[in-house]
């Protein structure tokens, strides 16, 4: 028979593992998501930093939206990064290899389908050594190649119907053989100065955007500040905010998306936490209840040689079993959760950025799932405590009395 | 013989705020001596419970004196004062007072409990006193599964299980039929041989001829006494035998 004062219990009980469950959800997908950004960003592109034109000092935290932009920033009115600059960075002690960019819409065509797609002109010579995405066919542009290019396996199996390797692909009228399709993406690489060739708004020695590559990552900033001053030099600019570049590194764009990543965290855990101390206010409540209908009993006990502490420590070994029973539910219906949302946690690491954070696969460690089930029943046992204080200081006779 | 218990000039007035005060006891002065077996009598609302109270140590006086094997109750602490009622007091309430979700086995244990006796140790004694009271195949059951006058033997069974020297017991047969009723009386009556002072509060004049001494209340004052203390004050007043 469920008795009212069960019904109350678990229904209390159910509060606390929806608490507990969106705590362990929120953490271990956010987790997951850090950790797979860690692994897409850090493993592979921390020694990476780019040169774009253009400069204002509102922009200097905004790297990671110019980075992710810096394939299609040919808008720009001053594309002044020359073959000088190119030069120069090379000559840089820290700077292990220079590729020099060129990007621009082309119409590309293949098998009686039409699109506009960016195209980006590298320098094949040190490309490959550079590159982030990985190959799943063919190989990268080398020195030598001319009209080859590598294509990202959206575009060849997405966006057109399945181009495969050594297939030839038209652009802006002119054929070119892929040689190489990359595991993910939609981008079109090809050799720079084919680019300059057949596309529009390309000058003869200007670059879009100049990616390099230091030796030692942990020198980054050191690297950094020395291509600013080297790069002004150059250009005899004397003013830090009168230059006309902008160099962003691939661990500003992590700063970034982790610190993105921790307010989203933060907003969600938020709401856990406001769920849980709803959870937390249902055990007092449950727990007052309690009292009341027990008021007689707790007269009885003291009647027969029950001591306050006696009392306290029934009523808050009552209301730790209700946050031990709803942390061990929590666990369980917050683990679920996270592994419906976010998928088991292996092998999601390599999707990177561009798959989904959410989906990068939720982490549930040892001490999370310890850690949320000693919380709910210390939440548990404080929110009792008041309710059981309150219990232990009853008159006996006043508590013998109550009907 | 020894006094277990006196009460000094023991008052209780509640504070009925706009109604002003209700005096409930006033000038109550009572020896108890070891063995003795009291009944008070007296008409419904007249103190007996509250006085009861006092002395089990679950109420305090407004006035007066409480002393309990030779201890002032006023100057115990909280914690004290539930030993005492645990080690030196068997309560047997009109309406039993057991705990509904507890066996009678459990029930009979909790005190034993709460000055931390070896749960086998109480175990065992909690057995051989439900035994005693003839419920020893009826350990296991509720309170709900039991019939009133095997739950009131429970109770009984539970004031003794930390062998008190006084049982008090507030109408414990109000509850009861006759043959009930003169079972619990008969038991009371052998434990008050075997050395137990017995307080029994009842109304039914059958069962005070259990009883070695009988004190009469009325209005909260004590109206006839035949113990020693107030023999004089009682007989002046007319006399016991005009009670019936
Ligand atoms: N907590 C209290 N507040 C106010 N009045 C009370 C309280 N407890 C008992 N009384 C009053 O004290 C009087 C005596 O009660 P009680 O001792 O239970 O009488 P008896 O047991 O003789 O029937 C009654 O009038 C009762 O209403
Ligand atoms: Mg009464």
């Amino acid at each position: 028979m469920l008795t009212n004062s069960k019904l109350r219990s678990w229904l209390t009980i159910i509060g606390i593992i929806i608490g507990i469950g969106a705590v362990i959800a929120i953490m271990a997908i956010s987790e997951g998501a850090q950790v797979s950004l860690e692994a897409s960003l850090g493993g592979l592109g921390a020694d990476i930093m780019t040169i774009t034109p253009g400069y204002s000092t509102a922009s200097t935290r905004g790297g990671m939206r110019r980075l992710l932009e810096s394939t299609s920033l040919d808008d720009e009115d001053q594309e002044n990064l020359t073959k000088k600059d190119i030069t120069v960075l090379k000559s840089i002690g820290n700077i292990k290899y220079v590729v020099g960019r060129v990007t621009e819409s082309a119409d590309i065509d293949y098998d009686g389908k039409s699109i506009t797609r960016t195209v980006t002109g590298v320098e094949t010579e040190d490309w490959h050594n550079i590159v982030i995405d990985e190959l799943s066919q063919g190989r990268y542009l080398q020195k030598g190649d001319v009209n080859s290019v590598v294509i990202g396996d959206k575009l060849a199996n997405e966006i057109f119907d399945g181009i495969e390797l050594n297939r030839f692909i038209e652009i802006e009228g002119k054929q070119f053989k892929v040689i190489g399709i990359l595991t993910e993406g939609s981008d079109i690489y090809m050799p720079i100065d084919r680019a300059r060739d057949i596309l529009e708004d390309v000058g003869d020695e200007e670059f879009d955007s100049i990616n390099v590559q230091v030796s030692d990552p942990t020198m980054s900033e050191e690297t950094m500040e020395e291509i600013i001053d080297r790069l002004m030099m150059l250009r005899g600019i004397l003013k830090e905010d009168e230059r006309d570049f902008t160099v962003t590194s691939m661990q500003d764009v992590q700063a970034s998306i982790n610190e993105m990543m921790e307010t989203m965290t933060l907003f969600l855990s938020a709401i856990a936490a406001i769920s849980l101390l709803v959870g937390a206010v249902g055990i007092s409540n449950t727990m007052f209840t309690s009292v009341l209908e027990k008021t007689n009993e707790i007269g009885i006990m003291k009647a027969i040689g029950a001591k306050n502490k006696d009392i306290m420590r029934i009523f808050l070994f009552n209301s730790g079993m209700i946050g031990f029973v709803g942390g061990i539910g929590g666990v369980i219906v917050g683990s679920l959760a996270a592994m419906l949302i976010g998928g088991s946690s292996s092998g999601t690491a390599s999707r990177g950025v561009t798959g989904s954070l959410l989906n990068s696969g939720a982490i549930i460690t040892w001490e999370l799932i310890v850690g949320a089930f000693l919380f709910s029943i210390i939440i548990g046992m404080i929110a009792g405590a008041i309710p059981a204080y309150r219990a232990s200081r009853l008159k006996p006779v006043d508590a013998l009395r109550y009907e | 013989m020894q006094q277990i218990l006196n009460l000094d000039n023991v008052w209780k007035v509640y504070d009925m705020n706009r109604a002003g005060y209700l005096v409930v006891l006033k000038e109550i002065d009572i020896a108890v001596m070891q063995g003795e077996f009291i009944a008070i009598t007296g008409p419904s609302g007249s103190g007996k419970s509250t006085m009861m109270n006092i002395v089990g140590a679950l109420d305090i006086p407004s006035w007066g004196r409480v002393n309990l094997k030779g201890r002032d109750v006023s100057d115990m602490s909280e914690s004290e004062l539930a030993e005492l009622r645990s080690k030196s007091i068997g309560f047997i309430f009109q309406k039993f007072n057991l705990i509904p979700t507890l066996t009678a086995l459990q029930n009979v244990m909790l005190p034993m409990e709460f000055i931390d006796a070896p749960e086998r140790e109480a175990k065992e004694r909690a057995q051989k006193l439900l035994d005693m009271l003839g419920l020893g195949d009826r350990s296991h059951h509720k309170p709900g599964e039991l019939s009133g006058g095997q739950q009131q033997r429970v109770a009984i069974a539970r004031s003794l299980s930390n062998d008190p020297e006084i049982i008090l017991a507030d109408e414990p047969t109000g509850n009861l039929d006759s043959k009930t009723g003169s079972f619990v009386l008969e038991f009371l009556q052998k434990l008050n041989k075997e050395g137990k002072t017995i307080i029994l509060i009842t109304h039914d004049l059958e069962l005070i001829k259990y009883a070695t001494r009988i004190i009469h209340i009325l209005d909260g004052k004590v109206e006839k006494d035949t113990g020693s203390k107030n023999i004089q004050r009682s007989f002046v007043k007319g006399g016991l035998k005009n009670e019936k």
